[in-house]
Formats: structure tokens, C-alpha cells, sequence
């Protein structure tokens, strides 16, 4: 409750900090905007060029694309820890989240939102429903509901990976280029994990599940059964991996060293 | 629960690892790596009473830091007992530091780009302090500091002394009984430092308010603390009052002449050859300064010496100060 709380403190202190800059607020939201409306047509013109891959046509595998594009713009705003090692651990920022009565990773969370990021999910839903319409794929009572726990159990599997990630800045004092290299692999997720080889879907599924995030969900609204279980199973993944994550961190923050004066 | 912080042969050790020289060293040190532990704070132990002040000093790197960082919960200590307000620091942390409140005199706990106000109203929320005991407390904390001005502006267009003052009222949101100050005075000029200290002396008599405060400014221990903590790497090398260290420590007294004409130093010293007095010369100001011990008939006869035989433009006496005796005490070693 009191967590609750404090969510909605940091988020109207993040919309005040935000209005103080009025003319920046303008420019950005434009920007942003235009941003994923060029996004909207690269994808369509990118997609334009496959037909069939594996068993999915092309409107599946836009619609797929569409749906990853969700949890990632829940996760873009709410984990953005990619320059946690920088800004926390080599300048020391850690000692003053520690020094107050919060969860540290909650208070990490709450002080780098990025709702802006969430504009994203808009370009998500559109391309969704331009490639359900095309499919011909009906909204049943139960999708919305579906959609949000499948999207919440996405970024889950998200969240989780990179906070596991930003761990390993306790043990290590150097920088990594981890961050990089696993939002490569993450994209893999965006496509039908049965066009790679088994190693890869297995990775894709168990080790970093990002299938999760874009292929399995996604499969439920198009109706494949045969991905049923999978699908289901995202929020459970998601819950999984993030418990791991926390649990890793608040080992983490016991090895923190902390940056000298 | 009389003492605030109770420490027992604490100790945190960090692992350096020492690279080789040399591109062939850089290659070996890839498989296999130097590491050197070397103990930042090594088996200290002391006590601190409920309403104490108490300075705690040290070169850089002496430990000052890690121990502090240890006292709040921020790193956890390789070994030894501590014990802050009753609380495992690092193992409550979240309920531990409702009972503390931190300054680092080097790092922000404001927002950046919102009003001070603002901060300080998510603080009151994070400490989840009741607006009967903001109103109260923070108040007077405001009027005393004379921030009241300051509270609609953002942090980042406040000056260095505005922003301390915010901090160390930020730090006080929750009325702490245990308050740490990692060098808050710390490139502020004389007039906020005095109203710093007027109001951690005032802070300390009206809540009984425990302080701890590293500082490498020794006048605000001598105006603030009645006892000190001295460290040197990573060892307690003194504890007790800051007056035995001055008795025991300052060795004898300075006079300071300045002379309205032109005096030769050979004729000054052979004025007071029958006394134990060791002269020195500054000679773009032309100061003389003889140093003896703290013995009032010896000084007197200097005196009377000199004046019998020069005219004098302007005579000083000076104790050797603290920050003299502690430069003697690192020099030497422990005390």
C-alpha cells in the first residue's frame, strides 16, 4: 500500500519535473510521436517483403512485431536501468538511495521513469490491429484481460533480465557492454521462434525467455493452438524472472562497494 | 538504550587487485589477477552516547568514509559487531534508516530540477511523517536555516551554501535521533558555516539529537564537538575529548613580533640566548616568531626582552592550534 503510494508520488514529481520545461515538453511529445510513426512505416515496408516464413504469413508476423512493441514500451518506462552501472554504481549515486527507507531497486525504478516511453504502445496497438484486421481475427470479451496479463508478464520477462543484468555491476566493477548485446538478442523475441534452429528457441524460451515477450503471447490472439500453453504461461515466466532478479539484486546490494569521495 | 552507536572491532576489508606493469604484466594480469586485500577500516571499536557530538577525523582514506558508509547501512562490514540504535544497519536497512538522518556533503538528496519544497514534500512521504509533525518541526528547522526564500526554487539554481542549507533541513524531515554529516561544510564560505553550526548546536540541545560529522575543517569540530575520533588507516588512533588533545599535544606557545624598523634576526637572538627559545623568520612580512614552551614566566621574559630593545609595531600570542597538533600527531604516528 504504502509502495502504491509512493508510486504515484514519484510519478506526479516526474510530470512536475517535467512541466518545468515547457517548450522541451512540446518539442519532445512531437519528436516522439513522429518517431513512432516513422517506426509504423518501417515496419509495414520492412514486412512488406516476406510472405510466408515457417507457417506464419506476413499480417501474423506484423501483428507479432505489433505486440512485442507493447510490453517493450511498459518496460522502456518503468525499467531504465540500462546506464544503472554509470550512474548508481561508478558515481556512487547507491548511498543515497541506501540511506532511505525504501526498496533500493523500487526507488531505482520510481526515479527513472520514462512514461514518455510509453507512446510506444500506441504504435504497438495500431500496427496490432492493422494486421488483425487484415486477418480477420475477432475481439472476444476476454482479450483485453488476456492482453494486459500477457503484456504485464512480458515486460516482467524483460525487467527481470536486465535488472539480472545490471547485477552483475556489484560483483564487477567495470563496465560491461552486456546491455547492448542482450537488446540484440531480445529482438529475437519479435519473431515465430520455429524459424530458428532448437538450441536457440530453447535459449529464446528458457534461459533468456524473450519468445515471451513477442512470439508466444501473440500466438494466443492469432489464434494458434498449438502455442496455447505457451502463451498461458508468460505471466508465470514473468513472475519467475522478475522474483529471481530481486532476489539477485538484494544479494547484489550486499556486495556494493561504494565509490569513493 | 543509552548509546546510539555501539561498535565492535569492526572491520571491512576491499579487494584491490595491483596490476602488473608493462604490456606483458597487462597480458597476464587477463588470466590471473594480483589481489591484495587491504583493510579500509581495521577492528575498530567505540561507543557513542545518546546526544553526543562527536568528530570524527582522519586524512583521506584514514576510513572516515567506509565507516560512516557502515554506520548508515550502505556497505556491509566484513566482520565485527555493530549496533545503531539498536539496529543492525544493513540488515534492517529499510526500518534502520527511518532512525537516521545523512548528509554527504559531496552528493545531492534533493531534486535536481524541482523546487526544494517539492523534494522535501516527497521526502515527507517517504519517511511518512505526519503533516502535524511537519508543520512542527520543519518550521522551525526552515526559520532557523532561513531557507523560507528558497523553497519555491529549483536546486539547481541555488548556490552551493543555499543548497547545503536544504540538504541538512532535507535530512531532517523525519527528526531523526541520530544524524550523520560527511563534511557538510565543505567549500562553504565562513557565514553559512556559522549558521550551520548554530543551528546543529541547536538541533542537539532541543532533541538531544546525536551527531556524528566527519570533517577535514577542524574549526567546525572545535566549535561543535567536545569530543573526537581520530582514524588513521583505518585504525582508531585517538578517542576522547578534543581538550586532552590539545594539553597533551600542544606543545608549548608562539610569539609573533613585528617590528616598526628594521631588525636584524642575529640581534634578536642573541637578546634571548640565556632562554630556550627557537626563532624563526618570515621574511616578506618580516614577522618573527619564537617558539617555546607553554610557560608563562619564560614568555613573560621574552616579552620584556624584545620591547626593552626594539620598538614594536605588533605582538601575538598564539597556542599551537588543533590543526597543528593533529598535522604533529599523523606525522609521528599513534598518539
Amino acid at each position: 500500500m504504502f509502495y502504491l503510494s509512493m508510486f504515484f508520488q514519484y510519478i506526479s514529481q516526474y510530470l512536475k519535473t517535467r512541466l518545468q520545461y515547457r517548450a522541451d515538453i512540446f518539442v519532445e511529445f512531437f519528436s516522439d510521436l513522429l518517431s513512432q510513426a516513422i517506426n509504423l512505416v518501417f515496419i509495414l515496408v520492412v514486412f512488406g517483403h516476406t510472405n510466408l516464413l515457417n507457417g506464419w504469413n506476413r499480417d501474423e508476423i506484423i501483428f507479432i512485431y505489433g505486440f512485442f512493441l507493447v510490453p517493450f514500451a511498459v518496460f522502456s518506462a518503468f525499467f531504465n536501468i540500462w546506464d544503472f552501472n554509470e550512474r548508481y554504481i561508478v558515481k556512487g549515486e547507491l548511498d543515497r538511495i541506501l540511506t532511505r527507507p525504501i526498496h533500493s531497486l523500487f526507488q531505482i525504478i520510481l526515479e527513472r521513469l520514462e512514461l514518455e516511453s510509453l507512446l510506444g504502445a500506441i504504435t504497438g496497438l495500431a500496427v496490432m490491429f492493422y494486421a488483425g484486421s487484415r486477418l480477420g481475427l475477432s475481439v472476444e470479451w476476454y482479450d483485453p484481460i488476456l492482453f494486459v496479463v500477457f503484456v504485464a508478464g512480458g515486460a516482467l520477462v524483460y525487467g527481470g533480465v536486465f535488472i539480472m543484468i545490471a547485477c552483475i555491476s556489484f560483483w564487477a566493477d567495470a563496465r560491461t557492454s552486456l546491455m547492448p548485446m542482450m537488446y540484440n538478442i531480445s529482438n529475437y523475441g519479435r519473431y515465430p521462434v520455429n524459424i530458428y534452429n532448437k538450441l536457440i528457441r530453447f535459449v529464446l524460451t528458457w534461459v533468456l525467455p524473450f519468445a515471451f515477450v513477442g512470439v508466444y503471447p501473440a500466438a494466443f490472439f492469432l489464434e494458434k493452438t498449438e502455442w496455447y500453453w505457451y502463451s498461458f504461461i508468460t505471466p508465470v515466466i514473468g513472475i519467475i524472472f522478475f522474483i529471481v532478479s530481486v532476489l539477485l539484486w538484494n544479494q547484489g546490494v550486499k556486495k556494493y562497494r561504494g565509490a569513493g569521495n | 538504550m543509552n548509546n546510539a552507536i555501539e561498535v565492535e572491532n569492526l572491520r571491512k576489508e576491499f579487494k584491490a587487485y595491483s596490476s602488473r606493469s608493462g604490456l606483458k604484466g597487462a597480458f597476464r594480469d587477463l588470466l590471473t589477477r594480483n589481489y591484495k586485500v587491504v583493510p579500509a577500516v581495521n577492528d575498530i571499536s567505540f561507543t557513542v552516547k545518546q546526544g553526543e557530538m562527536v568528530g570524527y577525523i582522519g586524512e583521506n582514506g584514514a576510513g572516515k568514509s567506509t565507516t560512516i558508509k557502515m554506520l548508515t547501512g550502505i556497505l556491509t562490514p566484513s566482520s565485527g559487531k555493530i549496533s545503531v540504535n539498536g539496529m543492525n544497519p544493513h540488515k534492517e536497512r529499510e526500518r534502520f534508516v527511518q532512525t537516521i538522518g545523512v548528509v554527504f556533503g559531496q552528493r545531492s538528496q534533493l531534486w535536481w530540477d524541482i523546487a526544494v519544497q517539492e523534494s522535501f514534500r516527497l521526502l515527507k512521504k517517504v519517511y511518512k511523517v505526519t503533516d502535524e509533525h511537519y508543520d512542527n518541526h520543519m518550521n522551525h528547522v526552515i526559520k532557523t536555516l532561513d531557507i523560507e526564500p528558497l523553497l519555491d526554487k529549483p536546486v539547481r539554481k541555488l548556490s552551493l551554501g543555499q543548497r547545503m542549507r536544504c540538504e541538512l533541513a532535507a535530512a531532517l524531515i523525519h527528526n531523526p535521533p541520530l544524524l550523520f554529516l560527511d563534511e557538510p561544510t565543505i567549500g562553504l564560505d565562513v557565514l553559512v558555516k556559522l549558521k550551520i553550526r548554530e543551528f546543529l548546536k541547536e538541533i542537539n540541545e532541543k532533541y538531544n539529537t546525536t551527531i556524528l560529522l566527519t570533517t577535514h575543517d577542524l574549526s567546525d569540530i572545535e566549535a561543535l564537538c567536545e569530543r573526537v575520533i581520530m582514524l588513521d588507516e583505518g585504525k582508531v588512533i585517538y578517542d576522547g575529548a578534543l581538550r586532552n588533545l590539545q594539553e597533551k599535544w600542544g606543545e608549548g606557545k608562539e610569539l609573533q613580533f613585528q617590528f616598526l624598523e628594521k631588525v636584524d634576526m642575529a640581534a634578536v637572538k642573541n637578546l634571548t640566548k640565556a632562554i630556550p627559545v627557537k626563532w624563526e623568520l618570515d621574511e616578506k612580512e618580516q614577522i618573527f616568531t619564537a617558539s617555546l614552551e607553554d610557560n608563562d614566566e619564560l614568555i613573560s621574559q621574552v616579552i620584556a626582552k624584545v620591547v626593552a630593545a626594539f620598538k614594536i609595531k605588533d605582538i601575538k600570542i598564539n597556542a599551537t592550534s588543533t590543526e597543528e597538533i593533529i598535522r604533529n600527531i599523523y606525522e609521528k604516528g599513534a598518539v
